[in-house]
């Protein structure tokens, strides 16, 4: 990121303090500042514990932080409402999770259409779109499979399909290939690269993979909540 | 199909659904028996009454509460407008039959000729008319204020009695207040009458009608607290009088100038407290039936807090990818109405085949009030909508609990 690019989501001196003034308080952030430029390739690495998935969560829009500032597109979102920030994570964020979180009593199509129903796109445009994207993420003829029918690694495809449904600017994947075989590993992980391009939307993955975190540009380590590196590849 | 599993949060839970149904279903059906059985036996009694022969009726505390019957029917009987008045005196006696069998027996004592006029076109075909029992004024036995002109001893009997023990015109019965033939007096059968079915009360089918007098004369009923003593007046006035409430009012009120503690009524009187009676009844079957209704919805908010339990990370999901709250919460509440609305309208269904297999199979009284049944669809309609309507409340319950998931903790 040139100083120059504005960034697409960034996190001012941001802490994240889990039981507050009870004994069992767990400081999972520890004043951390970070810029993700729009179309960025960002790993995000460090040991259990460590803070990663409250960074991402936090990223996302799921929880908000204990003190600072998370800015989206410039704009603070701190004082949003549930309803806005709900409408922000539908329209600009997409999340792939470790363990897929597919719906199991939808099919793929219908796990696929669930973002872009709830955004009301029109019943045509939601199919040729989810017809389009479960193609791309090579399930053509798998849409009508429920969730136990599929493979793990279909099941992934699926959710990063789902992810990529109202075409988001953000991409979140949290452990994506933490539950498949290297086979698998690798479809998912070309795939993800193939699709932060295509979108050219940002992606930020959570790993203890050094391969997955191999093909990122941009290394972030973390430590004890903090971010102990962060390194860019030229 | 489609549609359903995405409405019904219940689908992985079968057994709960059923259970959810199976309650609600319970709760509902017993009002629709006790409000149909209840509003068609008052509309029975309702329309007799508007269909009686008679418009006022005289009435007072206490058995037999009426004294100087005779006389006061002849005073009423001086108003103008007033077609007929009929005492009735109502007592439980015992009667002999020839071949020497003792039952008891309802026995009424009326004016033959004032009683006829008093029934109802469906009462009056019951009788033969004029009644065949001499004395049809009653005033030769009761002459001038006494009990010393002749007796007739005629005495009319019930077709079901008069079938159980083969009684015919001509033979001597004998009557007598108590279970003992020696106190008793021999009346000669002059015909029989029908016997109209009744819901409520006894049915009297075994019966006997007989003069006032003769039956005041038999039960002691002639002076010392009960002079001449009767239970009812009933009054017929003519035709455009009863269909002039204002003329009918002016009637009555002269009816009540005559009796200074009695009770004068006019049957749209007895028609309105009887709708008013039934209001409150059937307000007091909904007031009873409420509390299975209220257990019904709170195992349905029960049952919707455990799917929301068990779907925390589905709903988790969904709000992580920002499915809006209010989708989730009306995905929660239209799963809750729709149990509620399946269990509501088999729970009228099973209301209304018990109310069936009641009219079909059981006992007498109970199959005759089954029978007579209203089922009114605007009321029914009321209770599945009200039912469906308190279900969002049950809803809600687990709606707030499925908004308040932390989303992180969900996906957990």
């Amino acid at each position: 990121m040139t100083p120059a690019e504005a960034p697409l989501i960034e996190l001012v001196a941001v802490t994240r303090t889990y039981g507050r003034g009870s004994p069992d308080e767990v400081r999972a952030l520890r004043g951390v500042d970070l810029r993700i430029a729009p179309g960025e390739f960002v790993s995000v690495a460090g040991p259990s514990g460590c803070g990663k998935t409250t960074l991402l969560n936090l990223l996302g829009l799921l929880d908000s932080p204990t003190s600072g500032e998370v800015r989206w597109n410039g704009e603070p979102v701190g004082q949003r409402t549930d309803r806005a920030r709900a409408r922000m994570r539908l329209e600009g964020v997409g999340f792939i999770f470790q363990r897929f979180y597919l719906l199991p009593t939808l099919t793929a199509r219908e796990n696929v259409e669930l973002p872009m129903r709830a955004l009301r796109v029109p019943h045509g445009e939601r199919t040729r779109r989810a017809g389009r994207l479960l193609e791309e993420v090579g399930l053509t003829g798998r849409g009508k499979a429920f969730p136990h029918q599929l493979s793990g690694g279909e099941e992934q495809r699926v959710a990063v399909a789902r992810a990529l449904a109202n075409e988001p600017g953000l991409l979140l994947a949290d452990e994506p290939t933490g539950e498949l075989d290297s086979g698998n590993t690798q479809a998912i992980l070309a795939l993800l690269e193939k699709v932060r391009r295509d979108h050219a939307a940002s992606l930020v993955v959570v790993t203890h993979n050094p391969e997955v975190a191999r093909r990122a540009r941009r290394h972030i380590t973390m430590r004890d909540g903090a971010v102990l590196e962060d390194v860019r590849e030229a | 199909m489609r549609g359903w599993r995405r409405a019904g949060a219940l689908r992985h839970s079968r057994l709960q659904f059923v259970l959810a149904v199976a309650a609600i279903a319970t709760a509902v059906a017993l009002p629709v028996v006790l409000v149909s059985v209840g509003g068609g036996v008052s509309a029975h009694e309702l329309s007799n009454l508007e269909n009686a022969g008679y418009q006022i009726v005289v009435s007072a505390p206490g058995v037999h509460g009426i004294t100087e019957a005779h006389y006061y029917t002849h005073k009423i009987l001086g108003i103008p407008g007033v077609t007929a008045a009929s005492p009735v005196l109502s007592v439980t006696i015992d009667a002999f039959t020839p071949k020497g069998a003792v039952t008891p027996v309802l026995a009424e004592g009326v004016i033959p000729d004032q009683f006829g006029p008093t029934l109802s076109p469906a009462e009056a075909g019951l009788f033969p008319l004029p009644l065949p029992l001499g004395d049809p004024t009653d005033l030769v036995h009761y002459a001038n204020g006494t009990y010393d002109g002749p007796a007739t001893y005629d005495v009319m009997v019930s077709s079901p009695y008069a079938d159980e023990y083969h009684i015919t015109t001509g033979e001597k019965l004998v009557l007598s207040p108590a279970a003992n033939r020696s106190l008793g007096t021999n009346y000669t059968v002059t015909g029989s009458f029908g016997v109209p079915p009744s819901v409520l009360g006894p049915t009297g089918a075994f019966a006997v009608l007989l003069p006032l007098s003769d039956l005041q004369t038999l039960t002691g009923l002639t002076g010392g607290n009960d002079p001449d003593a009767a239970d009812t007046i009933q009054i017929a006035v003519t035709g455009s009088i009863s269909t002039n409430p204002a003329a009918l009012a002016q009637v009555q009120s002269k009816v009540q100038g005559l009796f200074e503690y009695y009770g004068v009524s006019s049957l749209t009187q007895e028609a309105q407290q009887l709708q008013a009676a039934t209001g409150v009844l059937t307000g007091f079957y909904l007031a009873l039936s409420s509390v299975g209704i209220t257990i019904g919805l709170l195992f349905l908010a029960l049952v919707l807090l455990r799917r929301v339990e068990a779907d925390r990370r589905s709903i988790g999901i969904r709000r992580a990818l920002g499915i809006p709250s209010r989708t989730i919460a009306a995905e929660i509440l239209g799963g809750g109405a729709t149990l509620a609305l399946i269990g509501a309208v088999a729970g009228v269904a099973a209301g209304y085949l018990l109310v069936e297999a009641l009219a079909t199979w059981a006992s007498s009284a109970v199959q005759e009030a089954a029978r007579l049944a209203v089922f009114e669809p605007p009321l029914l309609t009321e209770l599945v909508g009200g039912i469906v309507g308190l279900s969002l409340l049950a809803g809600a319950v687990a709606t707030r609990s499925a908004l308040r998931l932390e989303i992180t903790e969900a996906l957990r």
